[in-house]
């Protein structure tokens, strides 16, 4: 009888492991199956890519990932007659989104970190109001902002140029990394720094000898939110540049819903695209969970 | 050699007062003790006079100039933080020589100095350790001690340098400091919750409470003469009798009498001068003062055994006189009985009286 029971549990308990595995592989199929069939269709000819039913067997072509930089592809706009670059010249793109990229966050942490430090070290009057204050700057709905922006950035000609994203973008990181990094400046123990001061050391020297060092993961977090912000972003990106600053997001949705589509190129610049967003992740995997689950919440003491 | 001198220290935490006006004076070249319970205000102390923290008003001197203009950085004071303080990102050896490359000492220089120190604490098979968070207590003490230790300030500031020590090690370690204070002469401020400790290592006490020092002496005299009834029971141990009664004028001079018990009182120094009749008084016998037996000088009371604990030198009796319990120590391993009856004496000279209304001691 118990051997039964026993026997009747054991294999509950088989049934149960199978049963979830199966639903891992079907979640884990569902997310990864856009990616791979971006990538998939990236190493397609135009004809492949719009076969019925698709293909999941075919000689892969590296020709899009050549075209995107080499083909100067034009088409003339049925309406209006304007002459369209499509899918092509990728490298200005590329160029335009690690520039503006590269330059924001660079500054944003440059200051973020600065300013994170005085409001965590020395808690200047008003230390909670400012601290709301820079949080509040991320309250409103972006949308909000972007037509008096639009107006703004025109009058001022930083309308098309590399340094009105970065301005803009920057603007946007700030109250992130500050944020962040104060919460990481928090964990710090007081009394290591102090220690240093009475060894010695001025309090510039605390700051990069001693302090700077112990942040270093939240440091590299904050960094990772950062670019994927940036990088990712389309909305700005959209309303205040040209051709000539266009960053990849806003070339890939410019692409489509022109005429003649050619999925194949367009897989292939976004497979680029991805890529430097996917390293990241993979890299700095370990300081992206800390920096979520460790940090922020504890805010202005 | 440096005299230190504090006048008048006062440091709120906004709304908690940590140091309510101490004064405190340091001879040049002494080893000094401050002792009181845990948020007496010893670390504020401490650390305003290593300049990281900004007294509110009140002024501290090094040979008679006050260094409250100096930053921290220049002050040239060593201090041993209660929490280690380690920096986490440096090797043992890195840490240890940290204050000397901010010296800018020499990399040969620093390496005698370091190997030296850590030699002489027993560490020095921890120099390679690339990560001190995961030493041990006791051996992140001995690092943060040696990192204190390699300077050649004005004045060492040790806050509870040897608290997390196992007994053996604190042991060799207090004597260490007697040695350490022989040798390099310095001024050494020291605090320790521990009275022990405290008598142990230094020539002089200050007992500090509620961010005041109540008395600045010598341990004997904390001993024997506390200025109030927290002197009195804060140090010592067993803990130091306390019986509430009232000062009668008796046939043969001042007696004490509570429910039960009559007490002859003998002043020390010539008459009581602050004492009347009817005056509430508590008051105070060490246990080792109680004699166990039949005395001459009157004051005998027959007693009940209440529990002993027999601690191998020496057995620490609870007895009862009717409504009072008294504890009392005795030599050796002593065997009693719960309701042994025995005969106790209270030397008359022995006790101090506390006034109930403040707790300062009536001499």
């Amino acid at each position: 009888m118990a051997n039964l029971q026993n026997n009747r549990r054991g294999r509950r308990k088989i049934l149960r492991t199978v049963l979830i595995y199966f639903a891992t592989i079907i979640a884990v199929i569902f997310f990864i199956f856009p990616i791979y069939w971006l990538i998939a269709t990236s190493l397609k000819t135009r004809a492949q890519a719009f076969s019925t039913p698709p293909l999941f067997v075919w000689e892969p072509t590296v020709r899009n990932f050549i075209d995107i930089f080499l083909k100067r592809q034009t088409e003339i706009e049925a309406i209006t007659g304007q002459e369209l670059e499509l899918a092509t010249g990728a490298e200005t793109f590329f160029y335009n989104s690690f520039i503006v990229t590269f330059s924001s966050i660079a500054i944003a942490t440059v200051i973020g970190v600065l300013a994170a430090y005085s409001f965590s070290r020395y808690q200047p009057h008003g230390t909670n109001t400012l601290m709301f204050f820079i949080l509040s700057t991320r309250m409103l709905p972006a949308i909000v902002v972007a037509i008096p922006i639009y107006f703004f950035y025109r009058s001022l000609g930083l309308y098309n140029t590399h340094i009105g994203l970065v301005l803009l973008y920057t603007m946007f990181n700030l109250p992130f990394a500050v944020w962040m990094m104060k919460s990481f400046f928090d964990e710090v123990p007081r009394d290591i720094e102090q220690a240093a001061l009475v060894d010695g050391s001025n309090p510039i020297k605390v700051f990069y000898k001693i302090a700077l060092p112990q942040v270093l993961v939240g440091l590299g977090a904050t960094i990772g939110f950062l670019i994927i912000n940036v990088w990712n972003e389309f909305l700005f990106a959209l309303l205040l540049t040209e051709r000539a600053t266009r960053t990849v997001p806003v070339m890939i949705a410019g692409t489509r819903g022109e005429v003649g589509i050619n999925w194949g190129l367009i897989a292939a610049i976004e497979t680029l695209y991805i890529l430097p967003a996917l390293v990241l992740i993979f890299v700095l995997q370990r300081f992206l969970l800390r920096g979520m689950t460790f940090g922020t919440v504890r805010g202005a003491k | 050699m440096t005299k230190v001198e504090i006048r008048g220290l006062r440091k709120s935490y906004g709304a908690v007062e940590a140091l309510k006006g101490l004064d405190l004076v340091v001879e040049s070249g002494a080893l000094v003790a401050l002792l009181g319970p845990t948020g007496a205000g010893k670390t504020t102390t401490l650390k305003c006079i290593a300049g990281v923290e900004k007294p509110d008003s009140g002024d501290i001197l090094f040979n008679g100039e006050s260094i409250l203009g100096i930053p921290a950085w220049r002050r040239n004071v060593a201090m041993f933080f209660q929490t280690y303080a380690l920096y986490p990102h440096l090797s043992v050896y890195h840490n240890i020589a940290y204050p000397l490359r901010e010296q800018k000492m020499s990399k040969d220089e620093i390496d005698r100095v370091v190997k030296s120190v850590a030699k002489k604490l027993r560490i020095s098979h921890l120099l390679d350790r690339k990560e001190p968070s995961t030493l041990s207590g006791g051996e992140m003490q001995r690092v943060a001690l040696a990192r204190t230790l390699v300077r050649n300030p004005l004045v060492f500031l040790l806050d509870e340098p040897i608290s997390n020590l196992d007994a053996k090690l604190r042991e060799e370690m207090r004597t260490e400091f007697k040695r350490l204070h022989r040798e390099l002469k310095q001024t050494i401020i020291y605090a320790t919750p521990d009275y022990l400790e405290a008598f142990a290592v230094a020539e002089k006490v200050a007992v500090i409470k509620d961010g005041v020092i109540l008395q600045y002496d010598t341990p004997i005299n904390l001993l024997k003469r506390p200025k109030n009834r927290f002197v009195a029971t804060f140090i010592g141990s067993p803990t130091i009798n306390l019986l509430r009664g009232v000062v009668r004028r008796g046939a043969r001079g001042w007696e004490f009498s509570t429910s039960g018990l009559r007490l002859e009182l003998v002043s020390v120094g010539g008459a009581f001068s602050k004492i009347y009749d009817g005056l509430e008084v508590e008051l105070a016998v060490r246990p080792h003062d109680i004699i166990l037996g039949e005395q001459q000088n009157g004051n005998t009371f027959k007693a009940k055994v209440l529990a002993a604990e027999r601690l191998g030198h020496e057995t620490i009796i609870t007895l009862s006189l009717g409504e009072v319990e008294l504890k009392t120590v005795s030599k050796g391993m002593r065997l009693y009985k719960y309701g042994d009856e025995v005969s106790i004496s209270i030397p008359g000279d022995r006790v101090i009286l506390f006034d109930v209304s403040n707790g300062e001691a009536i001499h």
